[in-house]
């Protein structure tokens, strides 16, 4: 199990697009994959559970990758996140 | 058990299973059987398949016109169709639960969207939007061909009691007896077009619910008397037997149903009675009762409402000509359409059917409005008029201006016709009084009119700015309301003075005071529904026309509508047979004595 934390850094924090990102890269991968933030944990998988996440900018979200590919998949997913979804900061 | 008291609108008793129908959100629930789980939940997942279809293509079209960041936002929806919590959680709900694929779907949305609303998250809270946006696409999908709700009721196999939040008239239009045992609405009224439908069609209903709909559970059985308005959810067997005791008790009332001809007061004047119907199907049932002629045919009705436009003049010919035929020598006056341009150009109604303008293009000045259609349609009647006595009713009038152009539509087609194919009969031509401003001008129309005939349902309501369909002023109604027999004694007038024959075909004439009192202020024929005829001679058998006519000037000086009920109520001792009483215990209360 790979457990990593990170910060939302892009200005609209996870939103659907940047949630919908999320759930496509973290489908590629065999690994379960769960999201935390402040005590309340959802599937990393579902678009639904990360959008009732409301990770906003500046919060912090827990990642746990479980499986395999657990190592690859929480180290693209972290990527992902810090990287601002590839949007403006 | 769960007990509602409502508005009676259609006698009898019905009970048997409950099938809800929600015209807005539409959805339709029922329950499946176990072994049909299977196949409801696969419907789920190909109203999915053709949603995701759907779906990459918006994507595609938005990525060409607006570019791909845009056309991402759809991946979140396209996403949303495989989620755990929307589709699959429909799934696991049809197979432990048994409900229908619909039904499943909006206790999952229903889900999802508590804890969307519980967000404290503008942002999070506008995301429900997009949900609704991918369910209401995949609830749509489930029935890709089938979108009416009419369509979706052809699909009830098991008799059942209909439970709706509104009833469009068209969809009370297409309802079978024989599949729908009874009907409850959490809207509605007496007097609205559906109710009038509903009882034309004989089946028992109670309107005016208000909260039926939402408190049903899967499966219930209901138990429901259109005499009293009550509703039961889940009857004990001891509630269930009351309701029907209670029906067996009423049906045991002398009705003298066998008499037919003209009828006579108890001081020898004679009252006619004819029939109100919406199709030719019904002539037959009219003669039975007795009716010497229908004396409203609602020429819109026999049309399935879905689109005037495209009901040619034959088809139309056709109706007329079956039900002049079916009554000769008896007359037919048929109203021309009462109906708005939503329904004449075949488009559904903005939302859930019921926003008709009551005010607005519609009746006469629709027609007015669109030669085409009602020319077509004076076409048919003038060709109908050669197979037997024929009248014509224009709905709405409220100028001389507009009669006059009513009648001269009619001229000019019975001459076309008689120039290309003979002779045709003459067509006494008469103005619904329904509006308020035609009641008033009574004596100048009557100048241009052959025939009056009151349409109280619409003239209470704009007499009293009512809304009939709003059940929360539905008290407010009152067909006894000093106003209105006001209104009425100057019609009465007019017509007596210019020599015109008039008749009274709202229901309230079906309401026994109403009709006692009528017949004080001078009306002498009726039009009512088949089924309220044989009841209303059996009063007018008893009544003594000197008596009604003391009664009615006695009336004319007091205030209020209750006051006047209870005058006539009092005075005339054939509007309390046997088992009224009993009947008005059973009603808990209510106030008005309507059966």
């Amino acid at each position: 199990m790979m457990t990593r934390q990170v910060v939302v850094s892009n200005a609209l924090g996870m939103h659907a697009r940047a949630a919908a990102r999320f759930v496509h890269l973290a489908t590629s991968f065999q690994a379960r994959v769960t999201v935390n933030r402040d005590g309340r944990s959802v599937d990393g998988k579902s678009i639904l559970g990360l959008l009732l996440l409301a990770a906003r900018c500046q919060s912090v979200v827990t990642i746990t990758a479980e499986g395999p590919d657990e190592e690859a998949a929480a180290e693209a997913l972290v990527r992902l996140v810090e990287t601002g979804f590839g949007e403006a900061p | 058990m769960i007990q509602l008291i409502g508005i009676p609108v259609s006698p009898g008793v019905a009970s048997g299973p409950a099938v809800v129908l929600l015209q807005n959100p539409f959805a339709i629930r029922y329950t499946v059987a176990q072994g049909h789980v299977a196949r409801e939940a696969a419907r789920l997942d190909e109203a999915a398949r053709l949603a995701r279809r759907q779906l990459e293509q918006v994507r595609e079209r938005v990525t060409r016109s607006s570019g791909p960041e845009l056309a991402s936002l759809f991946d979140a929806q396209l996403l949303m169709l495989d989620d755990q919590p929307l589709v699959p959680r429909a799934k696991a709900i049809v197979e432990t639960d048994c409900l229908n694929a619909e039904w499943a779907l909006q206790r999952a949305f229903d889900e999802v969207s508590t804890v969307f609303d519980q967000a404290d998250d503008a942002y999070l809270r506008e995301r429900r939007g997009d949900v609704a946006d991918v369910v209401g696409r995949l609830a749509r999908a489930l029935r890709p061909t089938t979108t009416s709700p009419w369509s979706v009721l052809a699909g009830i196999e098991v008799p059942s009691i209909l439970v709706v939040d509104e009833l469009a008239p068209s969809v009370a239009g297409q309802l079978e007896p024989a599949r729908i045992l009874g009907v409850a609405i959490d809207g509605g009224s007496r007097t609205h077009h559906a109710s009038i439908i509903v009882r034309s069609r004989r089946v028992p209903a109670v309107a005016g619910l208000r909260r039926a709909t939402a408190l049903i559970r899967p499966g219930a059985m209901a138990v429901l008397d259109g005499d009293a308005g009550e509703f039961v959810l889940d009857p004990t067997p001891d509630a269930h037997e009351r309701v029907l005791a209670r029906h067996r008790g009423r049906v045991a009332l002398p009705v003298r149903a066998s008499d037919v001809g003209p009828v006579t007061t108890a001081d020898n004047q004679v009252i006619r009675f004819e029939a109100n119907v919406e199709t030719p199907a019904e002539v037959p049932g009219a003669r039975a009762a007795g009716a010497e002629g229908i004396g409203l045919f609602r020429s819109e009705f026999a049309i399935g409402l879905e689109s005037l436009g495209s009901f040619d003049e034959d088809r139309q010919y056709r109706v007329y000509r079956a039900l002049v035929e079916g009554m000769a020598p008896l007359p037919v006056t048929v109203r021309t359409f009462d109906v708005d341009e939503f329904q004449v150009s075949g488009n559904r109604h903005p939302v859930g059917g019921t926003s008709r303008g009551p005010l607005g293009l519609r009746a006469i000045r629709l027609s007015l409005d669109r030669r085409d259609v009602f020319d077509t349609q004076l076409r048919a009647l003038v060709r109908a008029s050669r197979h037997g006595p024929i009248r014509i009713l224009f709905p709405l009038i409220s100028s001389v201006e507009e009669l006059r152009a009513a009648r001269s539509a009619l001229r000019g087609v019975q001459s076309e016709i008689s120039e290309g194919e003979g002779r045709v009969p003459d067509i006494p031509v008469g103005v619904m009084i329904e509006v308020p401003s035609a009641a008033l001008t009574a004596d100048l129309l009557a100048r241009d009119a052959d025939f009056f005939s009151i349409g109280t349902n619409d003239l209470v309501q704009y007499c009293l700015a009512v809304d009939r369909s709003d059940g929360r002023v539905a008290d407010l109604y009152d067909p006894l309301h000093p106003a209105i027999l006001r209104v009425i004694r100057q019609v009465i007038r007019a017509a007596a003075r210019h020599r015109k024959p008039l008749s009274v075909c709202g229901e309230m004439a079906g309401d026994p005071a109403s009709l006692a009192i009528l017949m004080g202020l001078g009306v002498t024929t009726f039009s009512m529904a088949p089924s309220s005829i044989a009841p209303a001679r059996a009063i007018v058998a008893g009544l003594s026309l000197a008596e009604m006519r003391r009664v009615a000037a006695r009336a004319m000086r007091l205030g209020t509508g209750r006051e006047i009920r209870s005058l006539v109520v009092k005075s005339v001792a054939a509007l309390r047979p046997p088992g009224a009483g009993r009947r008005e215990e059973g009603a808990g209360g209510r106030a008005h004595g309507e059966s």
